[in-house]
């Protein structure tokens, strides 16, 4: 059993010395609070962002060979996809849903407002496949339109409003629900007509690029090499992207950015660990004396450097508390400005920086006090007790 | 069987100017109960002697005993136990760890032998016996007076019960009156069976012991 006297030791040590041990630990609460709300937020980000996308990680997008668009939601379409490579894509997806899509921007005019909006053509059946409806129903017919929940909003439209589009009326039949920004289409902002209208008003019979829907998102590999195997055969004809492999590389990004800040918060940390040193090696060299006298009555050399360790332990423990106080406090105010949310705060993914901050705080705490604790349990008990 | 035995015993410092001789060849035996006074000028190795005794230093070479114990033979946490459980020091500056109360001070060496705390009111009792109030128990040490930090001092000394009391110019820093209680105090501690070896250049003071040599040029004269 340790004595609880080294402990006492170290408390009254540290209250002795209040306002140098205060410092000391607001060194620690910044590193702590820095680097457990670097990594809180970077998480919630990643997890905000990722939720956002993951109903779109199930699709492969495939464009003609040149005929990529640049960016999610310009549409500068160079070459398209024909009938027949539709067809060798279909039969390349098994039994997964195989979506044409066709799409432009075009002048809209509702009431008086008027405006450019993106374009989406759907074959009346596929409109279901990737769309979900606020409220009204699907396409049935060439007269209709389905409006996308921004452009819902910015034009104020309704089920039964009436739009032109190109100069020719249409009904909204539909507004769709708000989907966030995916990589195959950005409904949000669009206006959604049938593939019979879409033709015919544009007089475009070939398609801008094919959506497939893989059903088990564990094929995503397999339906991807048997569309490159069956149609890039001899040359590149078609571009086919995952978007679950574009999602997975744009998470990666944001992990290394919350991985570099947090690796900022760690540099303050490093800062704290020196002035625990330095505070630590004063505390130290001030009790030479008392070191002398407790050696000669009989305490141990581990026992030393308990006592100068406890110092350590108790400045890291009280700046580690502090610090993930703070960084909660912090990481709820930051994201309830940024996300206007604190939802994902409360995912164990992010709450456990808080103890990887405290963990790193304490550890920190220990490591800066480990030589001078040490430095006090060698010191030669005669010299130290002649010291004055 | 003497409770501490030197033979021939020299300690040799390493200098960078070459090595300094503090004790030469040293041979003494003190018995159980003794009362043996160690004087000499600064620098004549007679506080060399004492941290021997004090087993806070070793010879360079010859043998050591402390109660029957070869000294060579310990590792340093042996040493620091040997400290604990058969000494008792007295220092010239009282030496109380400041951050402790006078009962705490006490109660240290304890804590550190028994691995808990004094139930059985023995701290209390020597406090008692060193003549000091009730009250004084909670004050910390620089709120008391010379002599009243002295036997505090003596005090924690005695916690464990050890054979040996060594006694570092125990009447230096105190006014001549004081000085004489804390004399009586260590004469009746030796009385009760108490060996009390003790440095100091007074020759009052030395007229306590029951014996005394003197160290010159660190050789017993």
């Amino acid at each position: 059993m340790t004595p609880g006297i080294f402990f006492e030791f170290a408390k009254r040590s540290i209250r002795l010395h209040w306002l140098r041990s205060t410092l000391a630990i607001i060194g620690i609460v910044i590193g702590v609070a820095a680097i457990a709300s670097m990594g809180m937020l970077g998480n919630s980000l990643v997890l905000s962002i990722s939720d956002s996308l993951s109903d779109v990680g199930d699709s492969i997008v495939i464009y003609s060979h040149g005929g990529i668009s640049q960016g999610p939601s310009s549409s500068t379409v160079n070459d398209k996809i024909t009938k027949r490579m539709l067809k060798d894509i279909v039969r390349a997806s098994g039994s997964n849903d195989v979506i044409p899509i066709y799409n432009t921007a075009d002048k809209i005019i509702v009431g008086s407002e008027d405006g450019i909006a993106s374009v989406y053509g759907l074959e009346t059946e596929d409109s279901t496949l990737i769309l979900n409806m606020e409220e009204g129903q699907y396409l049935r017919s060439s007269a209709g339109a389905l409006a996308g929940s921004r452009i819902a909003e910015e034009y104020d439209l309704k089920v039964g409003s009436r739009i032109k589009l190109g100069g020719d009326n249409l009904r909204i039949v539909g507004i769709l629900e708000e989907r966030g920004m995916g990589f195959d289409i950005n409904p949000d902002s669009a206006i959604i007509v049938t593939d019979k209208f879409f033709s015919s008003k544009y007089d475009q019979e070939d398609y801008n690029f094919v959506i497939v829907k893989v059903r088990d998102i564990t094929d995503i590999e397999d339906v991807k090499d048997s569309i490159n195997t069956k149609i890039n055969r001899k040359e590149d004809v078609v571009d086919v992207f995952d978007t679950k492999a574009i999602l997975e590389s744009l998470l990666d990004a944001f992990g290394q950015i919350s991985m570099f800040t947090t690796a900022i918060g760690g540099i303050s940390l490093v800062v704290a660990g020196v002035s625990i040193f330095n505070i630590q090696m004063m505390s130290v060299t001030e009790r030479i004396k008392e070191i002398g006298i407790i050696r000669s009555i009989g305490t141990k050399k581990n026992e030393v450097l308990k006592m100068f360790l406890y110092e350590a332990l108790i400045l890291g423990l009280f700046g580690a508390l502090v610090g993930a106080l703070f960084s909660f406090i912090a990481g709820f105010g930051v994201l309830m400005l940024m996300l206007d949310s604190t939802t994902y705060l409360f995912e164990p993914s992010t709450l456990v920086y808080i103890p990887y901050g405290m963990a790193f705080g304490i550890v920190t705490s220990l490591v800066s006090g480990f030589y001078p604790a040490w430095k006090a349990a060698n010191l030669n008990p005669i010299e130290a007790l002649r010291f004055e | 069987m003497p409770v501490i035995q030197l033979e021939n015993v020299s300690r040799i410092y390493k200098m960078p100017f070459g090595d300094v001789v503090a004790l030469n060849n040293v041979s003494l035996s003190i018995d159980e109960g003794d009362f043996i006074a160690i004087m000499g000028p600064s620098g004549s190795g007679k506080s060399t002697l004492l941290n021997m005794v004090g087993s806070l230093d070793v010879p360079t070479t010859g043998k050591l005993y402390i109660n029957g114990t070869d000294v060579s033979t310990l590792t340093d946490d042996e040493l620091t136990d040997l400290r604990r459980d058969t000494i008792g020091f007295i220092f010239q500056q009282f030496n109380l760890i400041p951050l402790l109360t006078v009962r705490e001070n006490v109660e240290y060496p304890y804590i550190l032998k028994y691995r808990k705390n004094d139930t059985e009111g023995r701290c209390d009792e020597l406090i008692r016996y060193m003549g000091l109030t009730e009250s004084l128990s909670h004050h910390k040490p620089n709120e008391l007076s010379g002599g009243q930090q002295q036997r505090v001092a003596i005090a924690r000394a005695l916690v464990n019960d050890p054979k040996i009391l060594l006694c570092d110019e125990p009447t230096g820093n105190l006014d001549s009156k004081t000085g004489i209680q804390v004399m009586e105090l260590l004469k009746s501690l030796n009385e009760e069976g108490k060996t009390i070896i003790m440095v100091t250049h007074d020759a009052h003071i030395a007229d306590y012991a029951k014996r005394s040599i003197t160290i010159e040029d660190g050789e017993i004269q």
